[in-house]
């Protein structure tokens, strides 16, 4: 399967892209860790196809926070995934770019996409320039080996060959994500540990290489609420300290409130909005965004009768929705415009753009 | 329509739910989780009552061993049926229970494994009419179909396997489900957690109508305490087997008296980046229920802790105007709620019109997808 993993293609849709990168080129700053540019991702199962993503543009500023947002089943994960290689064996790339630049003066920037998926360029990558985190601290943790093992692995292959001194630092990083009594943890097991416990774990992991991206997968989805204020206090100081710049895949709108510096709000394998994080939450444009900061009962709020609900749900994976693939649920849904057309990235303010009709 | 609340339906005193800890090849008993550990509350008739807490705070077998799906150890759950008066719940034997519990039902939390995927919904629906005998044949079908309406689910559908449908449609189907019988207590154990935001205020919102079209009751157990501010007319906060606090939403959202609720409020990520604020940090992890500390069980992790915390439980008690805590200081205390948001909600989110004219679109800008 790996063999079939090809560079980035161009097909054959040369006015759509011309269009959409000049709209993403207002986004790119001087330096960004990462730049994501029309990605395409199609898994071909065999009751039929699934258009992960389909045009993902985005770009991370050095040292910058940026939430992905958006319901299940909108590719936020998969966009992660596709920067780390890891996305199954099923899913193949139609076209995009995944452009990373590690250090902004020395390197060049890397097109992720065209290196092969167990190639050394990939590893040399994978774990130690950009690591992940992922949702279930329990699943994705190896059972068998203890705390301390599974993260010296991740420094033997990448840092140093001295097991004393990977042992050394799989301490230091345990103690930096503030676990009591580092060595006791590193010789436990992960059941041994608590669900933040777990997650602290998972976080010392990722950051054993002192990676220059971070790309966090709904981190505190399975944490309760004051063990997530502990993880994301905990993510804040690092990103303080180390200036890490970090990809954070969420649906919980608060979480990003307080988390990041930009956002892209994503559905059905798009990016239908993207801006900074004020601008998200006082100056929404997307219906879709609108709708999504409506769903949510407010703290402090007096009950009010009812809460705003987006009608319908996201449809079906193997079904495809012509034109803007949130008009069937849209409230602003213009009959012969928004069912025919898939309206293009528009700029609306600085660094604030809107894929809807509504604003073209 | 207003919520008409009444006598309460609900009481329950003492309650003791704990689970021994079997080991060795013999499989003694070496202890016990006390899962449940000395719970009082009372729920009224039409009003929600909320139950918050940490994962393996209890609030889930609270809510199953209300039910008699697990036998409690100790205590009683006093159920008020208007025909047959005070049922004690916790005396009954299988037989009598099956009597009891059209009157109440439960709402599980993962739309995914609590409908037999070997039924098709139609049967999900129409089992509980037909364990009590209520009807069958095209009175049945009738019913059905009516349930299946009343929760936003198209009748047609009733032949179709519950894969078939989405995360919210199977909850629907869940409650169609639980609504049956015309229970007047429902338990809801984490109803949207497993939901997406857009469909979780869809399902929230069908709770509260049928609530007001049925004038049911809920006893709503969550861990979201956004969603249980809006949804609850009393809440009750539990800690480690034990109910910390119990008042009205507004009075324990807007002026808790328990430091462990003041620290829960205090970690709730705010939907307003224009108010961040470093959460009030909460030290530590909560205790196992197997191994609880002495005392009151949040004092290693309480910022107000006395030397009395250490070896004296306190009780739960009413401090006036319904207000039940258990913490020695809760009259001394001067603790944070949340923050008022003036007009109902703080982000004034502008309505998206409709009514932009056709545009002209050059043909190579358009996608099927």
């Amino acid at each position: 399967m790996a063999t079939q993993t090809a560079p980035a293609r161009t097909n054959g849709k040369a006015t759509t892209s011309a269009t959409a990168s000049t709209t993403a080129d207002k986004f790119i700053t001087a330096d960004d860790v990462i730049r994501v540019q029309d990605l395409h991702l199609n898994f071909y199962t065999t009751i039929g196809t699934v258009r992960a993503l389909n045009g993902v543009s985005f770009n991370i500023p050095r040292g910058k926070v940026l939430g992905v947002v958006g319901e299940s089943g909108c590719g936020k994960s998969q966009t992660g995934l596709a920067i780390m290689q890891l996305t199954p064996a099923v899913g193949k790339y139609e076209g995009g770019e995944i452009r990373f630049k590690e250090d902004p003066e020395t390197k060049q920037p890397v097109n992720i996409l065209s290196l092969e998926k167990n190639s050394d360029e990939m590893r040399a990558i994978r774990g130690n320039n950009i690591s992940m985190i992922f949702q279930e601290p329990m699943t994705s943790l190896n059972p068998v080996f203890t705390i301390g093992s599974q993260i010296e692995e991740a420094i033997l292959l990448h840092q140093t060959k001295d097991k004393a001194e990977a042992r050394k630092r799989a301490i230091d990083v345990l103690d930096k994500v503030g676990m009591p009594n580092p060595e006791r943890i590193a010789d436990s097991y992960p059941h041994q540990l608590s669900g933040g416990m777990r997650q602290r774990a998972m976080i010392a992991m990722a950051l054993s290489c002192t990676p220059v991206l971070l790309i966090a997968d709904e981190p505190t989805t399975a944490l309760d609420v004051t063990t997530e204020a502990q993880i994301l206090d905990l993510m804040r100081g690092l990103q303080a300290e180390f200036g890490t710049s970090i990809m954070f895949i969420t649906h919980n709108m608060g979480v990003v409130a307080q988390m990041c510096d930009e956002v892209a709000v994503m559905y059905l394998g798009r990016v239908i909005e993207r801006a900074n994080i004020d601008d998200i939450f006082y100056n929404p444009k997307h219906p879709y965004t609108i709708s999504l900061l409506r769903a949510i009962p407010i703290l402090g709020a007096e009950r009010t009768e009812t809460l705003e609900s987006i009608k319908g749900s996201v449809p079906d994976p193997y079904s495809t929705v012509t034109g803007c693939p949130f008009h069937p649920r849209c409230p602003a849904h213009m009959p012969g415009i928004c069912d025919v057309t898939m309206p293009d990235e528009i700029m609306i303010g600085d660094r604030h753009s809107v894929r809807c009709h509504l604003y073209l | 329509m207003e919520k008409k609340i009444g006598e309460q339906l609900l009481q329950v005193s003492g309650l003791k739910k704990h689970f021994p800890i079997q080991a060795g090849f013999l499989r003694r008993t070496v202890g016990y989780v006390k899962a449940v550990d000395g719970i009082d509350f009372y729920i009224n008739q039409g009003e929600t009552l909320g139950l918050v807490g940490e994962s393996g705070c209890g609030k889930s077998t609270t809510g199953r061993t209300v039910m008699r799906l697990y036998d409690p150890t100790a205590g009683e759950i006093i159920f008020n049926d208007p025909h047959q008066g005070k049922i004690h719940l916790e005396t009954l034997d299988q037989a009598q229970l099956k009597a009891v519990r059209p009157n109440m039902q439960i709402i599980f939390q993962d739309p995914f494994s609590s409908l037999n995927p070997r039924l098709t919904v139609g049967d999900i629906v129409s089992e509980p009419l037909s364990v009590q005998g209520v009807a069958r044949g095209q009175a049945l079908k009738d019913r059905v179909a009516e349930l299946l309406s009343v929760v936003g689910i198209r009748p047609e559908n009733m032949s179709r396997y519950p894969h078939a449908f989405s995360g919210g449609q199977r909850q629907r189907i869940g409650i169609a489900r639980a609504l049956a019988l015309n229970p007047k207590l429902i338990i809801c154990d984490e109803p949207v957690s497993a939901l997406d935001v857009s469909i979780q205020a869809q399902v929230l919102n069908l709770l509260e109508e049928l609530q007001r079209k049925f004038g049911l009751t809920y006893l709503f157990v969550a861990h979201d305490l956004s969603v249980v501010e809006h949804i609850a007319d009393r809440v009750a906060v539990m800690y480690v087997g034990y109910i910390v606090e119990m008042a009205k939403t507004s009075s324990l959202y807007f002026t808790p008296k328990h430091p462990y609720t003041e620290a829960l409020l205090a970690s709730i990520p705010k939907a307003d980046p224009r108010d961040r604020h470093r959460p009030m940090k909460l030290p530590g992890d909560v205790p196992s229920p197997a191994n609880p500390p002495s005392g009151c069980y949040f004092h290693p992790r309480c910022a107000y802790c006395e030397d009395v915390c250490k070896t004296e439980r306190p009780p739960l008690r009413n401090i006036g105007d319904d207000h039940w805590v258990a913490c020695h200081f809760a009259e001394k205390l001067d603790l944070k709620g949340v923050k008022h948001s003036t007009d109902g909600r703080v982000l004034e989110i502008p309505k998206p019109l409709p009514g932009k004219g056709p545009k002209t679109v050059d043909a190579a800008d358009t996608m099927v997808a």
